[in-house]
């Protein structure tokens, strides 16, 4: 019977074991890409995602959304109850603003190695692992800068994995990735995004987001101004500081109804008329 | 009710656990010596050894003699009592306790059989759980030490059960020598032409205590089932620790991980039978002559499965640097805590579990267990405060084929509106001052941030954020979100009473 061969034969359940083990391994090709949520940024993208299996770059500044770009991604991806993780180079990652994002903490690893030489290394044992279907390697505000080889082995540990590598570079020192986005911001309304390089086409497209679609429900600064504040301005001598102070502070009492501090902002007013002598 | 005992006779278990220990030397000669009477006698000898005339007794020598390619190794007995109690702790899976019987067996109480599907079933699982770890053993359960003892050891089936009163009949046909605790008694049935127990049941009482004395009526009672022995438990260390001493130092890391594989299983085993998963060990080389070595090894997810220790013991020790050889190392578990499991089902990915621990275990040794987590929400006002890392203990997914196609996709958990205003980025503490610059009229024109002074384009806000008020440090913050020049929204805030500002955030 054919059991009883297969059992008799080392090499053909070696075999088996093998195959079974690489099917597990295998990512699931359910989720092919991980979709940001934002329809003009899917659009952007080859694939109408991150697509798994590559090294994504997310290139700029370190005020220009890319962070929230990355965590939409992540959210996707938690969705599918998958796992994440986040190489936090800088140490500056806020995770109570990423529940807004859709992140799931519980499904989220934050590492933060002591050592930055151990940032490459930590994203690559991740990856390598095929645990995680999204690794965050942020090298913002960071001295490292990924050597040709690192690049190579993050780009293979991702493909073998079928990983996603979200990788944040600073403006300054770009890597190598196989996916490459230039985020930059685009004023007080919107932040751009630019296809650098894709090897599936719509290299050099462009498109602006919205600030306030990054964070669903979160507020707009479109209407903002120069002087965006809750009050008014207050005309105020040249050397008095940055004052912007509640209405409830304005209205306690102590102060004027414009902030004026009566024998300092203004001059007292006079008690003549009332004691009845001359002006 | 009569207790019911399982024996389980490991055949010449010091040369097995050698054979084990090193597979070369299976199918060869081997005898184990020790001294005695001022020679060196074989203790031991394996299978191969015997066939070619080699016995227990005989000296070094003769041996050698009969059988000139016959290897040899030390026999230390105390060594061989220790891993024979390892041995024996890796059935604690399957019986509340043990009593060692020097040097190749071990009485569990079967007690628990019918949790394991009766008494056959017990004998089935102890048996391959024997196997599992690489011995051939013969199990018989009894209700006394004596007969489950006598068969396993002189028996012709490998496993057995006596059902209960049914001890003299099942003895009957094994030889005089299975009376192993009198030997004079045995000698004395031998003149008188005795020669299996059954002929020693059916004699007289009278007869037997005339002829051979008390002893003989013990022995007498002990092939009729009437065995007054009762298992005595054995007490568990408290700390589970394995030793291991080399043959020869070992100088590079491959023999040192050959015998850390071994120790391992041991380890491994032991654990699993008192139910517990290392969380943390240390591993310690003793160095010749440096001495010991600690090497520490913390896991970020308790485990018993000894492919994932020695894995991380590799990855751990490539990084060590040793200044002596190893002679000696020693396994200690530090930390354990409760196994509980998990049942596995068809379609279950293991190997994507076993990935899973073994990266964790791996980043949590080279990086230290603090630099790895789940970030957790703290209840505090001070944004600085209001996280912190938690252990990572992602949801198990629900396991089975079709588990994937089951589930329904996950409630969108509800967010407070306050999170809608918070950054991605915070600065370390309570951020960094802010150099800025004001027009006439108070309002901010620009501000130098990450190295360059930018304008500002937008200011939103304020948020006010106080709190601590009942404490000595109350604080109050005011929060603005600032849209600088070539950058995006930074979070800024100055505090109530000043005139300083800080940034604090970058809405990345």
């Amino acid at each position: 019977m054919e059991p009883t061969a297969a059992r008799a034969d080392p090499a053909v359940l070696e075999r088996l074991r093998e195959r079974i083990r690489t099917l597990q391994a295998a990512p699931r090709q359910l989720l092919s890409v991980l979709r940001t949520g934002l329809p003009p940024v899917d659009c952007l993208l080859p694939g109408g995602g991150f697509p798994l299996g590559q090294v994504v770059e997310l290139w700029g500044e370190p005020a220009s959304g890319r962070t929230r770009l990355a965590f939409r991604a992540i959210a996707e991806a938690h969705r599918a109850l998958r796992l994440a993780a986040w190489v936090d180079g800088p140490r500056t990652l806020y995770t109570p603003a990423l529940p807004s994002l859709g992140v799931r903490l519980e499904q989220l690893l934050v590492v933060r190695p002591p050592e930055s030489r151990q940032l490459a290394w930590s994203a690559l044992q991740l990856l390598r692992s095929g645990a995680f279907a999204a690794v965050g390697l942020d090298l913002t505000r960071t001295d490292v800068r990924l050597s040709p080889p690192e690049s190579r082995r993050l780009v293979e540990a991702a493909s073998r994995s079928g990983g996603l590598l979200l990788l944040l570079t600073p403006s300054e020192a770009p890597a190598d990735g196989t996916l490459r986005l230039h985020v930059s911001a685009a004023g007080p309304r919107a932040m751009r995004l630019e296809v650098v390089r894709s090897r599936q086409g719509s290299a050099s497209r462009t498109i602006e987001v919205p600030w306030e679609l990054l964070t669903p429900g979160g507020p707009s600064d479109a209407a903002a101004g120069s002087h965006g504040l809750d009050a008014p301005p207050v005309p105020m001598p040249p050397s008095t500081p940055f004052r912007r102070v509640r209405a409830c502070t304005l209205r306690d009492g102590l102060v004027g109804i414009q902030g004026q501090r009566p024998g300092r902002d203004l001059p007292l007013p006079s008690f003549a008329p009332s004691l009845g002598v001359g002006s | 009710m009569s207790h019911r005992i399982v024996y389980v006779h490991l055949p010449r278990f010091p040369v097995q656990r050698r054979v084990l220990e090193e597979p070369g030397l299976a199918a060869q000669p081997l005898a184990l010596v020790h001294e005695t009477k001022g020679a060196l006698r074989v203790a031991f000898a394996s299978g191969t050894a015997q066939r070619d005339g080699v016995r227990a007794g005989m000296t070094l020598t003769a041996a050698r003699a009969l059988l000139p390619a016959l290897r040899d190794a030390p026999y230390d007995a105390a060594a061989e009592m220790q891993a024979l109690s390892s041995v024996a702790e890796g059935f604690l899976r399957f019986t509340p306790a043990f009593m060692l019987s020097a040097p190749d067996g071990v009485w569990l109480d079967a007690s628990a059989g019918s949790l394991f599907g009766g008494e056959a079933g017990l004998v089935e699982k102890v048996d391959a759980q024997a196997r599992a770890a690489g011995y051939r053993a013969r199990v018989v359960l009894a209700s006394e030490l004596f007969t489950a003892r006598a068969l396993a050891r002189n028996g012709a089936a490998t496993r057995a059960c006596v059902a209960p009163g049914g001890s003299e009949r099942a003895l009957a046909a094994l030889p005089l020598q299975a009376l192993e605790e009198a030997p004079e008694v045995v000698a004395s049935l031998r003149a008188l032409g005795l020669s299996t127990l059954g002929e020693l049941s059916v004699l007289q009482p009278t007869q037997v205590i005339s002829r051979l004395g008390a002893e003989g009526l013990r022995a007498q009672g002990l092939v009729r089932g009437q065995d007054p022995a009762r298992l005595l438990p054995a007490v568990l260390p408290e700390v589970v620790e394995e030793v291991r001493t080399l043959d020869a130092p070992a100088e590079s890391l491959e023999p040192l991980l050959f015998a850390l594989k071994a120790t391992l299983d041991r380890l491994s085993a032991r654990l699993r039978g008192r139910q517990r998963a290392a969380v943390r060990l240390t591993l310690t080389l003793v160095l010749e002559p440096a001495g010991p070595h600690p090497v520490p090894l913390a896991l970020a997810r308790p485990t018993t499965d000894p492919k994932l220790l020695l894995n991380l013991i590799r990855h751990r020790l490539e990084s060590v640097r040793l200044d002596a050889p190893v002679a000696t190392l020693i396994l200690t578990v530090d930390e354990s805590c409760e196994d509980h499991g998990q049942q596995g089902v068809l379609g279950d990915a293991p190997a994507g579990d076993a990935a899973l621990e073994t990266v964790l275990a791996r980043l949590a040794t080279a990086l230290g267990p603090e630099a790895l987590g789940s970030p957790v929400l703290a209840d505090d006002h001070r944004p600085e405060a209001a996280h912190a890392p938690g252990p990572f203990r992602p949801p198990r997914r629900e396991p089975g084929m079709f588990a994937e196609a089951r589930r329904s996709p996950p409630a969108a958990l509800p967010v407070p509106d306050w999170q809608l205003e918070r950054p991605v980025r915070l600065l370390s503490g309570e951020g960094e001052p802010m150099e800025v610059e004001l027009d006439a009229l108070g309002a901010l024109r620009s501000a130098r941030v990450l190295g360059k002074r930018r304008r500002v384009l937008a200011v939103a806000g304020p948020e006010r954020i106080g709190g601590q008020w009942w404490t000595e440090s109350p604080f109050q913050r005011d929060y603005y979100r600032v849209h600088l020049e070539g950058l995006g929204p930074a979070w800024v805030y100055r505090r109530a009473g000043e005139g300083e500002f800080y940034l604090h955030g970058l809405f990345d």
